[in-house]
């Protein structure tokens, strides 16, 4: 989704009223409730909240230049690989295998077998629609925040196709956009 | 009241900008070689291999940090934008201390810097093992999990499977006071 994303595509950057703003903060603290308690140091209500729509339909939450979440259309917002790396237990979590590392940071969409093998592993709760991280063999760090097509039961037995989409992976346009001024 | 979340701090590799860990499958891994050495040797245990002996010296020597000599150097050779500061490798350590002849409690540190809250993890882990689980201040101020009984064995396969950022090899058990890893 931000494989070849740059800030030139940024199409508008708005500062949302406060009522959007409290809109956003909600639905974050929903979403990843051990967030919570940081949001107002992450998101503060004094300081002004910028969403910058994105071809695709996609939106990112940026404060203080730094983008921290996004999200497609009014999808469940997500954070970036670099916020996931400071609160790494905020998300629910897959595990790829390590061959499948370089296809998923190539932005390949995360196959089934490559979390099914002996090196990968499933969190059974997860649903389908779900925001995931995605972890690696080996790896202590995310390499990829993920959206499931299938939950994670149907990703154990029908084990082919895609299981989840690749939305973020280190490296692409997003990783590479520290700052959008 | 909830609880705040303390940020990991994250090795970044200042030439390729992926966490260190991830060098090998970046855009030039190669170019990250000198400055992995340097930094981040017990990730690419085969590139330290390869230095000669000397090096290795500095390595370890640069990674326990004492002599100044080795700091000079590495403020020399630091590369543009290198993180400087050292940082603790984390690590899961499990002890077994048995109390009062047959009463045994089962020590857990250090979940806390995989960003694991502890308050989450003793309810999961006194859940998967049907005992008493509770969070507590350890002799050096850092938060532990005591987990009532002698769970040892089925715990490392447990950690690995829950937590998924926890590498096996990042497990450790203290047998007769001395470290040995979990993997193997
Ligand atoms: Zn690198």
């Amino acid at each position: 989704m931000f494989k070849k994303f740059t800030p030139e595509e940024v199409t508008g950057q708005n500062q949302v009223k406060a009522s959007v703003q409290r809109k956003i903060r909600q639905s974050i603290a929903d979403e990843y409730p051990d967030l919570e308690p940081l949001l107002e140091d992450m998101l503060p209500k004094k300081a002004p909240l910028i969403v910058a729509k994105c071809q695709n339909h996609i939106n990112l939450v940026v404060v203080n230049n730094v983008p921290l979440f996004f999200n497609v259309r009014d999808g469940p917002y997500m954070p970036t690989l670099r916020l996931l790396h400071q609160y790494p237990g905020i998300m629910k979590m897959f595990r790829v295998d390590r061959g499948a590392i370089k296809f998923v940071l190539a932005g390949a969409n995360i196959m089934c077998p490559g979390l099914t093998s002996a090196g990968g592993a499933l969190d059974e709760e997860v649903s389908a629609d779900a925001p995931v991280a995605i972890m690696a063999e080996g790896k202590q760090h995310a390499l990829a925040i993920g959206y499931t097509k299938m939950s994670a039961q149907d990703i154990k037995s029908i084990n082919k196709g895609i299981g989840v989409d690749n939305m973020h992976y280190l490296n692409d346009g997003l990783w590479k956009t520290l700052h959008l001024d | 009241m909830a609880v705040k979340l303390q940020p990991l701090e994250v090795l970044y590799c200042p030439v390729c900008s992926l966490p260190a860990e991830y060098c090998e499958f970046g855009p030039d891994f190669e170019k990250c070689k000198p400055w992995l050495i340097k930094n981040a040797p017990e990730l690419y245990p085969d590139l330290v291999k390869g230095e000669n002996k000397w090096s290795w010296m500095c390595i370890f020597l640069h990674s326990s940090g004492t002599t100044s000599d080795v700091k000079k150097d590495e403020e020399v050779k630091r590369l543009p934008g290198g993180k400087v500061k050292k940082k603790e490798k984390p690590e899961v350590i499990v002890e077994k201390i048995v109390r009062n002849k047959r009463k045994c409690v089962t020590i857990i540190k250090g979940l806390d810097m995989f960003g694991i809250k502890l308050s989450d993890a003793s309810k999961k882990l006194g859940k998967k093992f049907a005992s008493g689980a509770s969070v507590v201040k350890g002799p050096t101020e850092k938060d532990q999990i005591d987990v009532q009984g002698d769970i040892m064995y089925d715990l490392a396969e447990f950690i690995t499977e829950t937590w998924q950022n926890v590498p096996e090899s990042a497990i450790y058990f203290i047998e007769d006071g001395r470290k040995v890893p979990a993997m193997g």
